[in-house]
């Protein structure tokens, strides 16, 4: 005997916030989720098996196309595991360069989410006022590099491009502006009734759920465990760079976006002390084409979380293994934890949440009422409007929020 | 004494079979190869006496008769130590670390797909990351396999 | 063409309504279209509306190498679209697999799978690209009856 009520929700591969495919299948009972159905693999294309078909040179830049808002990460992150096993030691300035392209992509990416945590939760004008800032990060980086996306600043022995003095001047400038905005957001991230009961409790990860579950990155950092790959295992500059790791008590989604944005002050920080103190020298070295036989490992704090790369080499020209395992994986569990208990209306912003990054690792969750046989399919875009009128009844609405913010107009 | 050097020491007098097995490559490196069937104890030791409550991942390796495995941990120090152990490819059968960490889940799953190991212990699930209907018998990331339309048969429309 | 085809297919592509699908991409051409849609380049100025229902879209905006997972979907979202439809393919990886040409598991471009109308190449196709792309679509359609194909 089942309840009328109870109803098997898939919800298909088309996924809102990033418009990246997944599908999501949770155990229902009326509002509250039971339980959670991972369903990963649609964004597998196989790219571990295509590294070793191609030399290292190649592989950069097949590896930085894993994922297109972590390009940098993950290319950087693959070059010093080859750097390693070929024993060799790049120029200080190409460390530094790494750096501050790591730091602009950190900021560049956190400035999405916040776009897309407040799409997530129907605040469009924090979406639009944020994607317009990041269109800032986002001059610096074609002006630096040549790309808005996948810069390609990475080579074998160090970077391809340099920055000139006018190119520092004008970094400078972009993170004046940046950070004026930022500190905008953060006023409405702390000080905006709507917000913070919008986001608050919700999404919850305690600490020790976090060490249980093996999260990593910010949603990690918002439980208060102060884990940061760039400070535990130091690669590029960062050993030689002041910064804070910013963590949170909050243990909720809340937690995680005032983590978020108070990083992109540090971001600001690392950049204009890297810049302060660019050393001189040249940007690359020669490298190798074969690679002497060897293994090594090596992390990235990428701006989802801790990013490994592990790569085996055989004495030619093309890896023996390359492993990949992106943030977003190690986080999988912990979503699964954090969705039970919770309301339906509640699973676009806890997903958000996590900052996932499909392309890194794709996944699925599916939607299904206890004891029931009937399905019934909901499209994500659905969802997300049910999650919006849902939190309207419960007198939570952005509509006022949104037109005063327009109505301030451009700062 | 640094942190390498601690655990080096812990495993030698614990595990003295792991002498020679034990090498600490460079700072916050440390590579250990052991035998599956001291795989376990030697895990558990790692993960509880030594702290190392991180793990990053489970990597598979194609060795051509064998299947490796590196587990690759790290714990509040940094350090990483990857713990390799191999099994024959005729017979890969391994036991799940979920116990010790639920988001291994994940990584054994990858290793059934892609290498062909059989994971005991593993809870039923989804595989990941290959389709339901991908051909049984074919492991993408084993060596000797190839991509083609007969080996990913049923997916390609236009083969 | 007769008044009615000349209205009708005026209203068509006056302001087209697209739905973004993306078959298994790296998320750079997909941030880029979204990119496209904020202030900066404000693709809505062209009457062009993100819908999230492939019933009420007139274009397809996709992006991806199409993997074997999102294929038999991928056909399926441009079944459920009304005629006349048409089909961008952004980015190098969804006009021709791009780095994941002969990967397993990827089917290495958009129109191995539905028939393309539309290519926007790049890595990732620029907002600037991809504006451009949608509007040249349209004013090709502009002197030419819409027809409405037979599946």
């Amino acid at each position: 005997m089942h309840n009328s009520k109870d109803f098997k929700i898939p919800i298909g591969p088309q996924h809102p916030a990033l418009k990246e495919p997944e599908g999501f299948s949770v155990a229902l009972k009326g509002e509250k989720i039971l339980g959670v159905d991972i369903r990963l693999g649609y964004n597998h294309r196989g790219i571990e098996k295509a590294a070793e078909e191609r030399t290292y040179i190649q592989d950069i830049y097949l590896i930085e196309r894993v994922c297109g808002i972590c390009s940098h990460s993950h290319s950087t992150c693959f070059i010093q595991a080859v750097e390693e096993i070929a024993g060799l030691v790049i120029p200080a300035r190409a460390r530094y360069i790494r750096t501050i392209i790591g730091e602009l992509e950190r900021i560049h990416s956190h400035l999405l989410w916040l776009g897309v945590a407040g799409h997530e939760i129907g605040f469009d004008t924090l979406l639009m006022y944020s994607w317009r800032d990041r269109e800032v990060v986002m001059d610096i980086l074609a002006a630096i590099t040549g790309n808005r996306v996948n810069y390609g600043m990475n080579t074998f022995g160090g970077v391809r491009r340099d920055i000139n003095p006018e190119q520092s001047r004008e970094i400078l400038k972009a993170l004046d502006i940046l950070e004026e905005r930022t500190k905008y957001y953060i006023e409405i991230a702390t000080e905006e009734t709507t917000i913070i009961k919008r986001l608050s409790g919700v999404g919850v990860l305690s600490r020790e759920d976090v060490l249980r579950l093996d999260a990593v990155g910010p949603t990690a950092r918002a439980s208060g465990v102060k884990r940061d790959v760039r400070v535990d295992d130091s690669y590029a500059a960062y050993g030689e760079l002041t910064f804070d790791v910013i963590t949170d008590e909050a243990c909720d989604v809340y937690g995680r976006t005032v983590v978020r944005v108070k990083e992109l002050m540090e971001s600001y920080k690392i950049i204009r002390q890297a810049l302060k103190n660019l050393p001189d020298g040249p940007i690359a070295i020669k490298a190798p084409r074969k690679v002497p036989a060897g293994e090594a490992l090596s992390r990235y704090e990428a701006p989802r979380g801790e990013d490994v790369h592990y790569v085996q080499a055989n004495g030619t020209e093309k890896p023996q293994r390359v492993k990949i395992r992106a943030p977003t994986l190690a986080n999988v569990q912990a979503v699964k934890h954090m969705l039970r208990d919770r309301f339906l209306a509640d699973m676009p912003i806890v997903i958000a949440a996590i900052d996932p990054c499909f392309s890194c690792t794709d996944r699925m969750i599916a939607l299904k009422e206890q004891d029931c046989a009937k399905g019934k399919i909901i499209s994500w875009p659905a969802l997300h409007a049910y999650s919006l009128e849902w939190h309207k009844k419960q007198g939570i609405d952005f509509t006022e929020l949104n037109k005063k913010l327009a109505a301030r107009g451009q700062k | 004494m640094s942190q390498e050097e601690i655990i080096k020491e812990g495993l030698l007098k614990k595990f003295n079979y792991l002498e020679g097995s034990v090498n600490i490559v460079r700072p916050r490196r440390m590579s250990i190869e052991v035998g599956l069937d001291n795989f376990m104890p030697v895990f558990a030791y790692l993960v509880k006496d030594m702290r190392l409550s991180h793990l990053c991942t489970i990597t598979g390796l194609d060795e051509q008769e064998k299947l490796g495995f590196i587990y690759h941990l790290t714990g509040e120090s940094g350090v990483m130590v990857n713990l390799k152990t191999s099994v024959a490819k005729a017979s890969p059968l391994i036991k799940t670390v979920t116990s010790y960490f639920p988001g291994a889940e994940i990584y054994e799953r990858e290793l059934e797909d892609l290498f062909g190991a059989k994971v005991s212990g593993l809870a039923q699930g989804n595989r990941y990351p290959l389709t339901d209907d991908w051909p049984v018998g074919q492991f993408p990331l084993r060596k000797d396999w190839k991509a083609s339309p007969e080996a990913e048969k049923g997916a390609d429309k236009n083969a | 063409m007769s008044l009615v085809k000349k209205i009708v297919t005026w209203a068509r592509i006056k302001s087209p309504w697209i739905l973004h699908f993306n078959t298994g991409a790296c998320n750079a051409c997909d941030i880029e279209i979204i990119a496209a849609l904020t202030p900066r380049y404000d693709l809505e100025r062209f009457g062009v509306v993100l819908k999230g229902t492939p019933r009420h879209a007139d274009v397809l905006v996709c992006s991806g190498p199409v993997t074997k997972q999102i294929e038999d979907r991928l056909c399926r979202i441009y079944e459920q679209m009304p005629e006349p439809k048409f089909v961008v393919a952004v980015g190098t990886c969804a006009c021709s697999g791009g780095v994941f040409n002969g990967c397993y598991n990827v089917a290495s471009g958009i129109d191995k799978v539905i028939p393309v109308s539309a290519y926007i190449p790049g890595c990732p196709a620029s907002p600037k690209a991809i504006i451009d792309g949608v509007v040249k679509l349209l004013a090709s359609l502009e002197d030419k009856e819409v027809k409405v194909k037979g599946r």
